[in-house]
């Protein structure tokens, strides 16, 4: 077994994905994705790998997408600031099939649109992990380098501050999530001059000599493909939601501290669970309906004016028993959470909903 | 009166079919750009230099927007289609993870002077070892002929109607010499396609651009000034006359100077 | 049963290294450590506050705790925070050096340790985090003496080496000031 390791959220990530395989990195510094930038400078070259503090976020992450296609498992990353700066690459890596690992050590949970609607072009998705503490951010950083792979394509480890900056004793092991798929797509020269070189584009037309499938077949095998993703990849966690009264829908670290009130409610005979988005897209509605069809009240908690509460009102089992409960906080720095996210405030927040339909009093 | 001989005109004549046919190995099929065009031409300079240096084998394109974006079509190498602008990023990227390989960039100007321009000074700063391919004709031509960063005063373009204009669209900026005065750069210079013996003399300044590469010297960028006689309103075979007289004076030719050198 | 303690001071005080050791200490014996801070801007004066959870399996406390079981004032001036979430069974330890025992307002047990006094006894006032973290250590017993010095020189950058014996020092008075306290009390 692996030794455990003091490590904050930047650096787990670094270390989790240099376990992964991971060999190039470029990004731009913006906290609190800095630290990331930095460890991975520094531990990346003695992996045997490269990383580039870029010159601009648009920059780093046009600088991974080469990398990627010619064949090395890359990543960049930035906060929900500078993802917005990558929209459009991420989109030109979705659509012309390039795996790369997108690190989104946000400032809050207010880039949930972002992850999930994509302010890219085309019809393309990025698969979103959210981690709710630094040891499922190393697991879920492993995953997301599987994943890029599998389906090669753009994912997105959502991170934030809490993350990205408490200390956890973690351990980091290499893990094996399956077979991937064969690598004949990318580009290392080899093609030259055989009749047979090889091409990554979005319009994927081909060589005249070997037509591909042009625009319209391309974009829509991808939008299969992401059909298929949504149907494959779901993950959510639900805790205590069989015969509980309110089910608490939140994600990533706001879960965390959902589950502490829910066991601390329990505790003195209210009866709550949590229902855990772990991918945030593919959304979990499925499981989310079954988690709440028994539920008086369906409360959805996020650091944000409610982008996630437009899921939960697709997929919860009753639309009228949903109450918002979250809401934008920020803290006087702008660069973390603000008051908000607090055990002592959700609870305040938990049982004041649940007041109005008796469930607690 | 004297007996004329009929011309068959229901086919081309042999001699041409066979010119159109014949292309080099890496040369896939015909381009489908407008008759006297200069990118053509530079396509060709380009991968027959690939193919003189023999690295052809581990040679990885990074292909840009315009009307050469086609190119990624009929040429036998292994090519990335990029966003606009950013090829020089993604060259930075193949390259660092694949040291080995014959890395270059094919831009146009409105791709590597209008919205790649912080991209390919900041790959030449950082000194890295590929080759960015500019072919400059001084016009947007693949969505009708606007203006770009590197059209000369007075050239009249969809956007600068009457010919663009100092006070109104400012000035053209010479890439090429912006990229001679970085640390980092091992190479540039600058050809056109408007001769044949500028023909000729491209393609040893292309050739001596990826010798510089491949000798692990830094960046280097050749620019070619190629004819664009649609974008121009001028006859196709006006263009070679037009780029002469039009772009050399302000985009003067030969090897540049380098900052890293003196 | 986690073990959390909240600890509070002013930038300069060396918070975020004292509780950086603990948690290292604890993550070195093979233990579950969390370690979340919380420091304003400026480098000195402004708040620095952390808490450090250690456990003996994955953890469930979270990184902004709602109470903690323990607290340490190394300066009163942003303790209030640290002194609300103590719970009523709890221990505070002061920094009576700059701590009034009364202004920490708190009902339950309190050690006060005048560590900033003692670590100027050393001739090394920057050493008082030491000197809390070697008391705090033995009054509870969380992480060994030897286990705080280890983490502590793991910790130290190379321009601070020549720190090291200076603070293993403080912690070996804190731990002794804390016993000769508890046999006072007996």
């Amino acid at each position: 077994m692996a030794e455990l390791q003091l490590l904050d959220g930047c650096t787990a990530a670094t270390e989790a994905a240099i376990a992964a395989g991971c060999r190039f990195f470029a990004g731009y510094p913006m906290s609190p994705f800095t630290g990331l930038l930095e460890s991975m400078s520094r531990r990346l070259p003695q992996a045997g790998g490269i990383c580039i503090n870029a010159e601009s976020e648009i920059e780093g992450v046009n600088m991974a997408l080469g990398a990627a296609a010619a064949g090395a498992r890359a990543a960049t990353g930035s906060c929900g600031q500078g993802i917005a700066l990558m929209q459009e690459a991420i989109a030109e890596m979705a659509l012309n099939e390039t795996p790369v690992v997108v690190f989104n050590m946000a400032r809050n949970q207010q880039d949930y649109f972002q992850c999930t609607r994509g302010g890219g072009w085309g019809d393309y998705r990025t698969i979103t992990l959210a981690p709710k503490d630094v040891p499922e951010l190393v697991e879920h950083t492993q995953r997301l380098f599987w994943l890029a792979e599998r389906y090669r394509a753009p994912v997105i480890l959502y991170g934030d501050p809490i993350l990205a900056q408490t200390q956890v004793g973690v351990r980091i092991e290499p893990r094996d999530y399956g077979p991937l798929p064969s690598r004949d797509w990318i580009l290392d020269g080899s093609g030259g001059g055989t009749g047979k070189s090889r091409q990554v584009w979005t319009w994927a037309m081909g060589k005249v000599t070997n037509p591909g499938p042009g625009p319209d077949g391309q974009w829509r095998a991808i939008a299969e493909k992401f059909d298929a993703v949504a149907q494959a990849e779901q993950q959510s966690e639900s805790y205590l939601v069989d015969e509980a009264e309110i089910v608490i829908v939140a994600f990533g670290t706001a879960a965390l501290f959902v589950t502490h009130v829910v066991d601390e409610l329990r505790s003195e005979g209210i009866r709550a669970g949590v229902f855990r988005p772990i991918t945030l897209w593919p959304f979990p509605g499925p499981a989310l309906r079954e988690a709440t069809r028994n539920a008086r009240m369906v409360l959805v908690y996020e650091l944000n004016a409610g982008q996630m509460l437009d899921d939960v009102r697709q997929w919860a089992y009753d639309r009228d028993a949903i109450r918002f409960i979250g809401g934008v906080s920020i803290h006087t720095s702008g660069l973390t959470y603000g008051p908000l996210l607090d055990a002592r405030v959700i609870r305040q927040r938990v049982l004041d909903a649940g007041a109005e339909t008796g469930v607690t009093t | 009166m004297t007996e004329l001989p009929v011309v068959d005109t229901s086919s081309p004549p042999a001699e041409a079919t066979l010119a159109a046919r014949s292309h080099p190995d890496l040369i896939l099929g015909e381009h489908g750009l407008c008759p006297g065009c200069g990118e053509p031409v530079a396509l060709r300079l380009l991968l027959e230099v690939l193919q003189d240096l023999d690295v052809v084998s581990r040679a990885i394109g990074v292909v840009g927007h315009g009307c050469y974006g086609s190119f990624v079509q009929i040429m036998d190498v292994d090519v990335l289609q990029c966003l606009h602008g950013r090829a020089p990023s993604c060259a930075t990227g193949i390259k660092r993870v694949r040291p080995g390989s014959v890395v270059f960039t094919l831009q146009g100007d409105g791709d590597m002077v209008n919205e790649g321009l912080q991209e390919v000074l900041h790959t030449a700063a950082r000194g890295e070892n590929v080759t960015c391919v500019l072919l400059n004709n001084g016009v947007f031509g693949d969505t009708g002929g606007q203006q770009t960063a590197t059209t000369v005063l007075g050239q009249r373009t969809k956007t600068s109607l009457q010919g663009r204009d100092a006070s109104t669209h400012g000035y053209p900026i010479a890439i090429a010499d912006l990229v001679a005065a970085l640390s980092g750069v091992a190479y540039v210079a600058r050809g056109a396609v408007s001769t044949p013996a500028a023909v000729m003399h491209t393609k040893k300044l292309l050739r001596s651009a990826f010798e510089h590469q491949l000798a692990g010297e830094g960046f280097s960028l050749v620019e070619i000034l190629t004819m664009c006689p649609t974008g121009w309103f001028v006859p196709a075979g006006d263009g070679p006359g037009y780029l002469e007289q039009s772009m050399e004076a302000e985009y003067p030719l030969g090897e540049l100077a380098l900052r890293s050198r003196s | 049963m986690e073990h959390q303690v909240i600890v509070s001071g002013i930038g300069g005080q060396g918070i975020q290294l004292l509780c950086k050791s603990l948690a290292l200490a604890a993550t070195r014996q093979g233990r579950y450590a969390m370690l979340a801070a919380d420091y304003g801007g400026e480098m000195r004066g402004g708040p620095s506050q952390a808490s450090v959870v250690i456990g003996d399996q994955p953890l469930r406390s979270l990184p902004i705790l709602p109470s903690a079981g323990a607290a340490i004032l190394m300066h009163h001036r942003f303790g209030a925070f640290a002194v609300e979430r103590l719970r009523p069974d709890g221990l505070l330890v002061l920094n009576s050096s700059i701590v009034q025992p009364d202004a920490a307002n708190y009902p339950g047990r309190v050690i006060s340790v005048p560590v900033t006094a003692l670590a100027q006894e050393l001739g090394a006032i920057q050493a008082a985090g030491f000197v809390m973290l070697g008391a705090y250590t033995q009054i509870t017993g969380i992480v060994s003496a030897e286990a705080i010095e280890l983490a502590m020189r793991e910790l130290l950058p190379p321009y601070r080496q020549q720190h090291a014996e200076t603070n293993a020092r403080a912690i070996g008075l804190g731990v002794r000031t804390a016993r000769e306290l508890a046999e006072v009390a007996s």
